[in-house]
């Protein structure tokens, strides 16, 4: 087997992707399931220059732009077909390509803020 | 948190440009990719700056790889799912290398590292670079901007991303592959039926050995390996030996100065006594070292190594007293007008006093494996405690990256001095 790492762009040429990493997870309600493709998770605004909120349905988390340490590749597997030797079936054979490079990412670590409050209920007392 | 929104169906591109070249006060909204959740074969690997030359670059390299999986060790079955090995082509620069039965390891031009994977628990949305959308929706729009929607489309969410960590090669194979059928001066190939057993080329030992190239040209190097008819071997003891004495016979015949053996006059000679001239070449690159001047090559020899063989086959038949040998070890080098002394056999021999008298018997480092853990099991094994002057001529070609020998000391054995002014003794932790 013959995996081949394939890389189109030369180092300055190679395109970056970006990374918003969330201390936790985003669920869908449970009305979408699995049908998530297209879904609008949230908005990301730059409040200044580093600094970032996502407001996710009504959460609010902040978070700040980092330089990663040592860039991450993006690696693809491929597979393709490729014919062997003569008279010899097809021969099912996987790639890997570098499709990008990640340099940055936008960490949100804090705890999310609640946007809408429930208002407080007074109890009556009795007379 | 709970996702509510539903976004325009059209795939809006990807937009990681938008994402990181936000200005302040701006805002983008963040779906998930039309083709989210049906990818699974993308995977992150950090690479450190000075390595990013060798896989960003336009050209292919070549990957031979099947390896088993285990939890947090990477494996290539991740992107094949056929168990077969291939040859690795001549423009790889990187390449991930091993067997079923191996440890996968990514080889650069010149080093090894291995591959971890590291998982999280984290939600990391990978956005990748897009065109920027068409649409005309409104709520797509990056705040400020009407005319140009923009939306940042999260492709997948990685579970981790693959860490290189550099090791030693792993070298012991590459001694053991060399050692099925090593080379006799008396072998010929011709008309036998097992012509290629036991036998590797360059491309087989590029795709057998978890090593990169210039670690694997190394190592063939300090294994006095030379290419043979296309095939990597290493000459038998016997072929060496009669191949050496013969050069220091002719030597003492024909007045040659040890120091400045001219190279063609030595194969001349021992090509009529029926010396492949290779071999006799390579005996000469092993025993010493090659200049070249106008006239031709010269070859020095080296009077440790040439004393180091001659004690070596004087040590062949077992332990002996010390001044047996001695007589003997400085018989035979006088005969070539060497000088043999005990600090030229480091490493290669152990001595022991039974009663009154002073035992020398061979040892040699090169029978011992490269892996740290294993090299000082061997060592405890053969002898319980060790004095440093024993040990550092064991433990010297040991290279951990990122480990000193006094954190292998620390890791490995364990220090006791019975008294102030005694000698540090080492023994197993």
């Amino acid at each position: 087997m013959q995996i081949r790492v394939k890389c189109n762009c030369g180092e300055g040429d190679c395109r970056e992707w970006a990374i918003l990493e969330l201390q936790g997870v985003v669920e869908s309600q449970p009305a979408i399931g699995e049908r998530l493709q297209g879904l609008e998770i949230g908005r990301l605004c730059c409040v200044s220059e580093g600094n970032y909120t996502f407001t996710v349905g009504y959460h609010e988390l902040s978070g700040t732009k980092i330089p990663l340490k040592k860039p991450l590749l993006v690696l693809r597997k491929k597979k393709g077909e490729t014919s062997g030797e003569l008279n010899s079936s097809a021969s099912s054979e996987a790639e890997l390509e570098v499709i990008g490079i990640i340099r940055h990412r936008i960490l949100f670590k804090s705890r999310p803020k609640a946007l809408i409050s429930r208002p407080l209920v007074k109890d009556k007392k009795a007379a | 948190m709970q996702v509510e929104k539903k976004a325009a169906e059209e795939d809006r591109g990807g937009g990681a440009e938008a994402v990181l070249s936000l200005g302040s006060s701006l805002s983008i909204p963040i779906c998930y990719h039309s083709s989210f959740g049906l990818d699974d074969d993308l995977f992150l690997l950090e690479v450190d700056d000075k390595l990013l030359p060798d896989f960003l670059q336009n050209r292919c390299f070549k990957l031979g790889v099947s390896l088993q999986k285990t939890l947090f060790r990477f494996d290539c079955e991740d992107f094949c799912h056929d168990h077969h090995c291939c040859t690795m082509g001549e423009d790889a620069r990187v390449s991930i290398r091993g067997q079923p039965d191996e440890d996968a390891v990514l080889c650069t031009p010149s080093s090894t590292y291995a591959m971890k994977f590291v998982g999280t628990s984290n939600s990391v949305f990978l956005i990748p670079p897009g065109d920027v959308s068409t649409s005309n929706c409104k709520d797509s729009c990056a705040d400020g901007d009407m005319n140009r929607p923009v939306i940042a489309s999260v492709y997948t969410v990685a579970k981790g991303n693959i860490e290189l960590i550099q090791v030693a090669p792993r070298l012991d194979k590459l001694k053991n592959l060399l050692r099925e059928r090593p080379y006799k001066l008396d072998e010929d190939l011709i008309g036998d039926p097992r012509q290629e057993i036991g036998l590797y080329s360059w491309n087989d030992l590029v795709q057998l050995i978890q090593a990169s190239e210039e670690e694997l040209r190394t190592a063939l190097k300090s294994l006095s390996a030379l290419e043979i008819d296309g095939f990597w071997r290493i000459l038998d003891d016997k072929s060496m030996d009669d191949t050496l004495d013969m050069i220091l016979r002719n030597a003492v015949l024909h007045d040659w100065p040890l120091s400045t053996l001219k190279e063609d006059s030595v194969l001349s000679v021992l090509e009529a006594d029926g010396f492949p001239g290779t071999i006799v070449s390579h005996c000469l690159g092993t025993h010493g070292c090659k200049t070249f001047v106008s006239e031709g090559t010269l070859c020095s020899l080296d009077e440790k190594q040439v004393c180091l063989r001659l004690a070596q086959r004087v040590l062949s038949k077992g332990k002996m007293r010390l001044e047996n040998f001695m007589e003997k070890w400085e018989l035979l080098s006088a005969t070539s007008g060497m000088k043999p002394d005990l600090k030229m056999l480091e490493g290669e021999v152990l001595y022991e006093k039974i009663g009154v008298e002073d035992w020398i018997r061979a040892f040699s480092v090169s029978s011992l494996s490269s892996s740290p853990a294993e090299r000082f099991a061997a060592l405890f094994q053969e002898r319980p405690k060790w004095q440093w002057k024993d040990l550092e001529p064991y433990i010297r070609d040991v290279h951990v990256p990122g480990l000193s020998t006094e954190g292998l000391l620390i890791k490995y054995t364990r220090k006791t001095q019975p008294k102030a002014d005694a000698e540090v003794i080492f023994s197993a932790r």
